[in-house]
């Protein structure tokens, strides 16, 4: 029973690590990034580089999201940005990206299944039951991130600026603010965090060209239902997360695999404005 | 008809090289052509989804593995026969509708958006997937069914009755959506809300285009597994229906053909470099898409008919004539809006406040008040029942109670938006017939030459100029024009009550006077009630019949054009002098 709870908040971590770079980007830009998954997947192969060149972790993770920032960078610059009146279009571009990041991956590094080492292994001791070290990082990890996330928008200038971009964009203009470049930043820095997800993720979950798409519907959904808060993406993680643990464990994982995606979809129909603004 | 003779020489030239193909071609090609037909019907119901309707999706591929699974599942448990395929039919086109339509609500309703039905279109394949893995033996789990009994005819066969049926459904599609339904899928795209605020029930109609063509994939996946005698999960799975994507994109959506040459060449082409070219293949297509998305947004073949058409001119066919006059209105003085303690809340915030107020047919009433004051929020709350927080409207004497605006508008109710909300990609005359649709239901074949207009209508048409732009798309009028025709829109639904949200903003001296002469004949001889939001003083004092000042969200002065207009209150709004909230009269 212990398990299963401590399950279901380090599942309810990883889905918040990996949807929160998708979620900012929907907030400022109101598109979905189908090339989020590839770019779970380029951070993944960071890591990987890094475990074979022997780098300690505490540099890999910057060294995955600086990867996953320039091709989002490169990408904002050279698609997205041509397709801001396009809201749909850009979508599909970018899921065209995430086609020959993927295939160019398999080009580099083969299309077999590979495995990076946690950098801390074993077990720990809590409340009477053993339970893997790593995933109990990805709680640290997930308040980390939404720590510093909350701390970027609420106290720096670009996080104001970002937040006049999300509420009006036009306003924010005429009042002299760069919204071109908020929304580089914001694909690059959505981008450089799917990056790291992939980087955080890599040593519960094996290495593969193609590892990244089982994770995008789900992370699509969270962010939908959440509407563009960090917070309500929070708790639709905390809850959704749950539910999955308890079908995948109690009713069967396949329909487990396929909670959050459904109980979204219905909770979408019945409160179109989702969790945002419960 | 001589404008007929073409395409139909160009069908029969594309049946006779169907017809004489089998025997040219070596078999292995013969065989890729046969699944690259059904694989092209499959994306024509892209194109119709996305092309046409606007709803980018990326699910059709789900419909398709329902018809080879109801094919497969049927003749591996009951073996091969006449009532299996027709039982197999029936299945395949039950179960792709009833998907469709449970699909089709949870992606379509009031409010819905267009990249949240894309992504439930993306979770359809997903779960139908894994439900076929986790089906046993009876879906053969991610193997799939293989070594049942199927159709027994010559490969050459095949193709012939694969071609045709992709003839046969590419003629059809272009047929409907060149028709007067074809360019109401059209208007949908373009302005979704323009068509709610038209009495159209849009989300009903976007279900029932993805339950045929649901149904129409449905099929092409049931013959596809006939012909290979298998079923795989691939053929549900949500790569196929991104591919599906990729074919109509590239070729060009909106267009039927470009996407079933789209169909063709990459079906072809994936078979033969697949092979040769692992991964480089796809890296191609995924680089082909972005290509074409930056720089050839309607695709290949949309690219050549825009090289094509540049020169040729529209010609001029529709012709104007009055409708059948609708009853003469029965009592000129009747109650037109009636709205009874009207609130409207975000949270602790009241933006409307008790608002009171009753409008008579012949009433141009005009509604002012500084910025702020809620004057737009009181128009939707007027014109759509799932706006306001308290209260109680009712239009014509019909409670709108929750309705949503198409039912509003059903009412008697016509809402002209503050920016000029037309069909962009349509013509003058089609944006005005697709006004018309609840009077006139669309031809679903053909393209009426005709366009009948109520009086309102045809003289707002008249007046402006539009009578000699019938059939310029909407995109290339002035500011003005498309006023214009979004007045002659929402007149053309007969209107009882009018709401106008600044219609004369950005309006030339000339173009504002014309307005002013075409309300007050609205309201004094078709004896409409207008509601008008304005800011121009002038204006309203020139044409108004009475005037209700709406200040902090309460209704501050109802009253004559002279009370209202010499009052301290509005003078003070407008001189920009401070008054203090107690000293509203509520």
């Amino acid at each position: 029973m212990l398990t299963v709870a401590l399950d279901a908040v380090t599942t309810a971590a990883m889905l918040f690590i990996i949807a929160a770079g998708l979620l900012i980007v929907f907030g400022v830009m109101k598109i979905i990034n189908f090339a989020h998954a590839a770019f779970l997947t380029v951070g993944a192969y960071a890591a990987l580089v890094g475990a074979h060149l022997n780098l300690p972790w505490f540099l890999v993770l910057p060294l995955a999201f600086v990867a996953g920032a320039l091709c989002g960078g490169v990408t904002e610059i050279v698609i997205v940005r041509r397709l801001y009146k396009r809201p749909l279009d850009a979508i599909l571009a970018t899921w065209g990206l995430g086609i020959v990041l993927g295939q160019l991956i398999t080009l580099m590094f083969g299309r077999e299944v590979q495995f990076v080492q946690a950098p801390i292994s074993g077990t720990v001791h809590l409340f009477g039951a053993d339970y893997s070290a790593y995933r109990l990082v990805m709680i640290v990890a997930a308040v980390i991130l939404g720590l510093l996330f909350t701390g970027l928008l609420n106290g720096t200038r670009l996080g104001l600026s970002t937040k006049a971009v999300i509420m009006n964009e036009m306003l924010a203009q005429g009042l002299g603010v760069d919204s071109s470049r908020v929304r580089l930043i914001t694909f690059a820095l959505g981008s450089g965090l799917a990056a790291l997800s992939g980087a955080l993720i890599t040593p519960l979950s094996s290495v593969d060209p193609n590892m990244g798409v089982p994770w995008l519907i789900g992370a699509f959904m969270l962010v939908m239902v959440s509407g563009g808060s960090l917070l309500a993406l929070a708790g639709s993680c905390a809850v959704l997360g749950t539910l999955q643990v308890l079908v995948s464990t109690f009713v069967n994982p396949i329909l487990g695999g396929l909670t959050i995606a459904i109980c979204a979809a219905i909770v979408l129909r019945i409160r179109p404005e989702g969790f945002a603004r419960a | 008809m001589p404008p007929l003779i073409v395409p139909a020489l160009l069908v029969a030239l594309a049946a006779a090289v169907i017809l004489v193909a089998p025997l040219l071609l070596d078999t292995y090609l013969v065989n890729i052509l046969v699944r690259a037909c059904f694989v092209a019907i499959a994306a024509i119901t892209v194109d119709i989804m996305w092309g046409y309707c606007g709803t980018l999706t990326f699910g059709q591929s789900a419909f398709f593995g329902i018809g080879a699974y109801a094919l497969a599942i049927m003749f591996t448990e009951y073996g091969f026969g006449t009532w299996q395929i027709f039982a197999a039919i029936g299945a395949a086109v039950a179960v792709a509708a009833a998907v469709a339509a449970f699909t089709g609500w949870l992606s379509f309703y009031p409010g819905s958006t267009p990249l949240y039905a894309s992504v439930i279109s993306l979770v359809v394949p997903i779960v139908l997937v894994q439900i076929l893995y986790s089906g046993g033996t009876f879906t053969g789990s991610s193997s799939g069914l293989v070594g049942f009994e199927s159709f027994d005819l010559e490969i050459e066969t095949w193709l012939r009755l694969a071609g045709l049926g992709l003839l046969a459904t590419a003629v059809l599609a272009l047929v409907v959506m060149r028709s007067d339904t074809g360019r109401l899928l059209s208007a949908l795209r373009d302005n979704d809300s323009r068509c709610t605020y038209l009495g159209i029930d849009t989300s009903r109609l976007r279900i029932v285009v993805l339950v045929l063509s649901a149904i129409v994939s449905a099929l092409a996946g049931f013959f596809y597994a006939g012909f290979g005698a298998v079923a795989a999960p691939e053929n549900a799975s949500f790569a196929f229906g991104t591919n599906l994507v990729i074919m109509v994109a590239l070729g060009g959506r909106g267009t039927v053909i470009g996407p079933v040459i789209g169909a063709l060449c990459i079906e072809v082409a994936s078979a033969y470099l697949a092979n040769s070219l692992p991964y480089v293949w796809e890296l191609i297509v995924g680089l082909a898409l972005i290509i074409v998305i930056l720089v050839f947004p309607d695709g290949l073949l949309g690219a050549v008919m825009r090289l094509v058409k540049r020169g040729r001119s529209a010609v001029a066919t529709t012709i104007l004539q009055p409708a059948i006059a609708a009853t003469a209105v029965s009592n000129p003085d009747a109650v037109a809006i009636e709205v009874r303690a009207l609130g409207k809340h975000y949270g602790s915030l009241a933006v409307l406040d008790g608002v009171q107020f009753t409008a008579y047919r012949g009433e141009l009433l005009s509604l002012v008040g500084p910025n702020g004051a809620g004057k737009t929020t009181l128009i939707r709350c007027l014109s759509d029942g799932r706006e306001r927080s308290t209260g109680n409207v009712a239009i014509a004497g019909h409670d709108i109670a929750r309705l949503p605006p198409d039912r509003v508008v059903r009412f008697g109710l016509g809402r002209k938006f503050q920016t000029a909300s037309v069909f962009e990609t349509l013509t003058v005359a089609e944006c005005l017939r697709v006004a018309r649709t609840h009077a006139d239901p669309p031809a679903l074949t053909s393209r009426s030459a005709t366009l009948a207009l109520p009086p309102a209508a045809m003289s707002v048409v008249e007046r402006s100029g539009l009578g000699e732009r019938l059939d310029e798309e909407a995109r290339n009028l002035s500011h003005g024009l498309k006023q214009a025709l979004e007045l002659a829109m929402v007149l053309s639904l007969e209107p009882d009550v009018l709401l106008l949200d600044e219609p004369t903003a950005g309006l030339t001296r000339a173009e504002r006077q014309g307005f002013a002469d075409i309300l007050t004949t609205l309201a004094r001889r078709d004896r409409l009630c207008i509601l008008l939001v304005e800011h121009d003083l002038d204006f309203v004092r020139e044409i108004s019949s009475r005037i209700i000042v709406l200040h902090q969200g309460r209704l501050a002065l109802d009253g004559s054009v002279d009370e209202v207009v010499n009052s301290e209150l509005v003078r003070e709004i407008y001189t920009g002098q401070h008054v203090s909230h107690a000293e509203v009269p509520a």
